[in-house]
């Protein structure tokens, strides 16, 4: 922990994790993160990598077949709540971990882990469940189809996971996603966040030592082609999280009857007409635009890069971006932006200048580099640094939004949108048109709800796989 | 005599001083520089302005503001305005067209020969050797706009011999001649001097790998290498650079000598080995010599103030050469201060970008 003691970076399942270590296998110290947080990670070599894979598609078979879904959540949320419950001893650890390990600050994990706990209890997992797949008995049972026959859904008896490092907690979500179809899970940790799987597990196996015992979370640095081949062999379906690269050559490397889903990056962007900018609401949703980019220092694929705002209302677009501006200084001090390396301190002071000697009104914390606005007129999609750096575009119309959305419209995922309630729907289609996924309301951006369609597909279904039973006629 | 040609002979005299003897007197230039780049380089002049640090303000050279090099891709920083230049280098092109691309207006290309030719020959030809000079780099009519093409055309000119030669043409680089031209200096035993970016010689090492060739050129042989030009290839870490030029060329290593410039600054920095080895010392390493008319500045890369020696920030160099520019350029090169020098450690890429965002460092990439 903080004190300088060795974490172990990994869970593995029996024979391989017992205590004490199975023979064969072998641990090695390494430094994660800004922090240099030492973690014990397991060597892995495709034998004793293909071992484990067999012991929990075992387990996957002699434990979860036969599990009600809506016992499988219970013990999910059972292992939340040791989680992110207030003085429970692993949370207590994240907290003191997780800010070493990733950069982000303990306010920041502190706010993530709650509103991402949010996201994994029986009721959310099951309302989302439901969301796909109507009734929940369908993963336990046959069920019949209004189109006349039976239909069962079955998981994947094992899913690899390739987590990124960029959001702490992303991992948990998706090994959740697979236990929710009863699919034992590999996960593979990235260098950026190595450590919240091995606590869910953990979590998992004090509650539930059984379902626990489906789960395998372990690190290799990405690429490493011998185990990768093994893990993705043993696979029926194979979950990769990362940039557009990672996830080529990753794909590239999944055999063809083994089921891949892919979250490439995406960018965020926020939308502001003129009817928003009253001077009533304007500072409560400039508060809210700055919450979206603080959290998780915008990081995630749900962050905004570039908020675009219509002339003509009330708060001209360069007064909402200073209300913005404001927001972001006071939130500097709730939650600090973490730490960067001295390459992103760099490029930001380099944007920084850059856009003011064009012209632009630059906005910025002072201290260093802890926040920045960069308005202008220029109807133009700017990818930030992340960070906390954020354009204000002022556009003439909404419009003009849009289209300067299209280029990067394969990129979208989420638009954060401050708009009349009349106008919402039609712009939203417009958005979706272009490539959108997720419409949702300024503030609201970085928190999708438990139900969402992420990236625009389904969260379980994707994983299933159907079996029809067709009845004989009489 | 305007107070510009004024500031320009003293700056004149304290660069054609500069390796001679130590001179003094920077601070005093240095302000007196600021001064007139502050009255006549507007968008500077507003840089400054907003930072609330004007000439009679700055008290000590180490105050004045530095412009970050991506401010040259957004605005004309020159004083008396681009139309006035008499020369006009850019950095290497983007997909995002010229006007991304950074651009360094030189009022006066005396000042640019006057920091770069001395220093060149004392950290590159301190033994006063007049060689063969094998650049591989394009000719200055192929890249006019590239500060790299016109410093390597004007050394070339200057110090090498009449067959000197570029060894790049539209297709790129001229393998065959090159090697030939190698084969020639080895039979000879004639030294050459090699001059040319990594990349390129990368490309050199990699033909001869492949075509099974190894030299042995004549003692006094050397390379000038640096890091320009490296889009599109893969980077190769130095000192496996250098290996390999050993191993293919039969050089030594302190033979090898690294430049770093910028199409922002009219001085260059050079490895100090080939010049302590010419007085006779054997170097324990490497670094940047900055030259008598440059300060560099290490600074902290979050908060912007100087770092004492050993520690990692931003490179920061305030030139007196570029006199008709801005005289203080904040790069974005991480680096650490020693006695008389630095050691670079690279560029702040984008390589080191987290986070769940398109090809963000591609984007990045393109617009430096």
């Amino acid at each position: 922990m903080a004190d300088g003691a060795t974490l172990d970076g990994y869970w593995l399942p029996m024979p391989l994790g017992d205590t004490p270590l199975g023979p064969e296998l072998e641990t090695e110290e390494r430094a994660f993160g800004p922090g240099h947080v030492r973690l014990r990670v397991a060597d892995l070599t495709p034998h004793t990598l293909r071992e484990a894979l067999v012991a929990l598609r075992n387990s996957a078979r002699a434990v979860l077949a036969d599990r009600p879904v809506a016992d499988i959540v219970g013990a999910i949320e059972a292992a939340t709540r040791r989680l992110v419950e207030p003085d429970a001893a692993l949370r207590e650890e994240l907290l003191s971990v997780l800010p070493g390990l990733t950069g982000f600050s303990a306010p920041m994990i502190e706010v993530g882990l709650e509103r991402m706990g949010a996201g994994w209890t029986a009721d959310a997992l099951r309302g989302a469940l439901q969301s796909e797949f109507g009734d929940l008995a369908v993963l336990d049972d046959f069920q019949p189809r209004e189109t006349g026959g039976l239909q069962r859904a079955f998981g994947p008896q094992l899913t690899v996971h390739v987590f990124s490092g960029n959001i702490p907690g992303v991992s948990v979500t998706s090994l959740i996603r697979a236990l929710c179809v009863k699919s034992a899970s590999f996960g593979k940790t990235a260098a950026g966040e190595p450590y919240f799987a091995v606590c869910f597990a953990r979590a998992l196996a004090e509650v539930d030592a059984e379902l626990a015992s489906c789960l395998a979370v372990s690190y290799w640095p990405g690429g490493s082609e011998d185990l990768e081949a093994v893990a993705f062999s043993e696979a029926e379906a194979v979950v990769a999280y990362g940039s557009d690269e990672t996830i080529r050559q990753v794909a590239c490397r999944v055999p063809a009857h083994v089921r891949f889903i892919g979250y490439p990056n995406r960018v965020g962007a926020a939308i502001v007409s003129r009817a928003a900018l009253g001077r009533k609401g304007a500072a409560a949703l400039a508060e809210g635009a700055a919450r979206d980019v603080v959290t998780f220092d915008q990081q995630g694929c749900v962050s905004p890069h570039t908020i675009f705002a219509e002339r003509g209302g009330e708060v001209s677009p360069l007064d909402f971006a200073r209300q913005l501006a404001a927001a972001l200084e006071k939130l500097a001090e709730e939650i600090p932006r973490g730490t960067l390396s001295p390459g992103e301190s760099t490029l930001i002071h380099q944007l920084r200048a850059q856009a003011e000697v064009r012209g632009a009104t630059v906005l910025a914390g002072e201290r260093g580099t802890e926040w920045t606005v960069i308005a202008e007129e220029r109807a133009e999609f700017q990818p930030s640094p992340l960070n906390r750096v954020i354009h204000v575009c002022e556009v003439e119309e909404l419009s003009q939004a849009l289209k300067a959305l299209e280029p990067v419209g394969r990129q979208l995922q989420t638009v954060a949108v401050a708009a009349e309630p009349d106008a919402l729907t039609s712009l939203a289609g417009r958005l979706g048109a272009i490539g959108v996924s997720r419409v949702v309301p300024i503030g609201e951006a970085a928190w999708p709800a438990p139900h969402w369609h992420h990236d625009g597909r389904f969260q379980f279904l994707d994983l299933v796989r159907f079996v029809d039973l067709e009845q004989q006629a009489e | 005599m305007n107070a510009r040609d004024g500031l320009r002979a003293e700056v004149l005299k304290y660069i054609g001083d500069g390796l001679r003897a130590a001179p003094v007197g920077f601070e005093d230039l240095a302000l007196k520089v600021f001064q007139y780049q502050f009255s006549e380089n507007q968008p500077y002049r507003r840089f400054c302005e907003r930072r609330g640090l004007t000439p009679d303000k700055v008290t000590h050279w180490g105050e004045i503001p530095a412009v970050p090099t991506a401010a040259f891709k957004e605005a004309a920083l020159v004083c008396g305005g681009p139309e006035r230049a008499e020369m006009v280098f850019r950095t290497s092109g983007t997909t995002q067209g010229p006007d991304r691309r950074g651009t360094h207006y030189l009022r006066d290309l005396r000042l640019y020969e006057a920091a770069a030719l001395p220093n060149f020959q004392a950290h590159v030809l301190p033994d006063g050797a007049r060689l063969r000079m094998l650049i591989l780099g394009p000719a200055v009519e192929l890249a006019p706009d590239s500060s790299l093409s016109w410093m390597l055309d004007r050394v070339r000119r200057e110090f090498g011999t009449p067959d000197s030669a570029h060894f790049v043409d539209d297709g790129g680089l001229c393998l065959d001649e090159l090697i030939a031209a190698l084969a020639e200096s080895e039979a000879g035993e004639r030294p050459v001097a090699l001059l040319g970016t990594a990349a390129a010689f990368a490309h050199l090492l990699e033909a001869l790998e492949e075509r099974g060739w190894r030299f042995r050129i004549p003692p006094g042989s050397r390379i000038m290498e640096t890091g320009g030009f490296k889009r599109g290839r893969r980077e190769i870490p130095r000192d496996e650079l250098y290996a390999m030029l050993v191993e293919r060329l039969g050089l030594s290593e302190l033979y090898c000598v690294a430049e770093y410039g910028m199409t922002e600054m009219c001085s260059q920095f050079y490895d100090n080995v080939l010049r302590e080895r010419a007085r006779g010392r054997s170097p324990d390493f490497r670094y940047k010599v900055v030259p008598p008319w440059v300060r560099s500045q290490v600074v902290d890369a979050e908060t912007l103030e100087p770092l004492p020696g050993g520690r990692v920030g931003v490179l920061r160099h305030f030139d007196l050469a570029n006199l008709d520019s801005v005289l203080a350029v904040q790069t974005d090169d991480l680096g650490v201060a020693g006695d008389d020098g630095f050691e670079i450690l690279g560029r702040a890429a984008g390589a080191e970008l987290r986070g769940c965002s398109i090809a963000i460092d591609e984007w990045l990439t393109a617009q430096r």
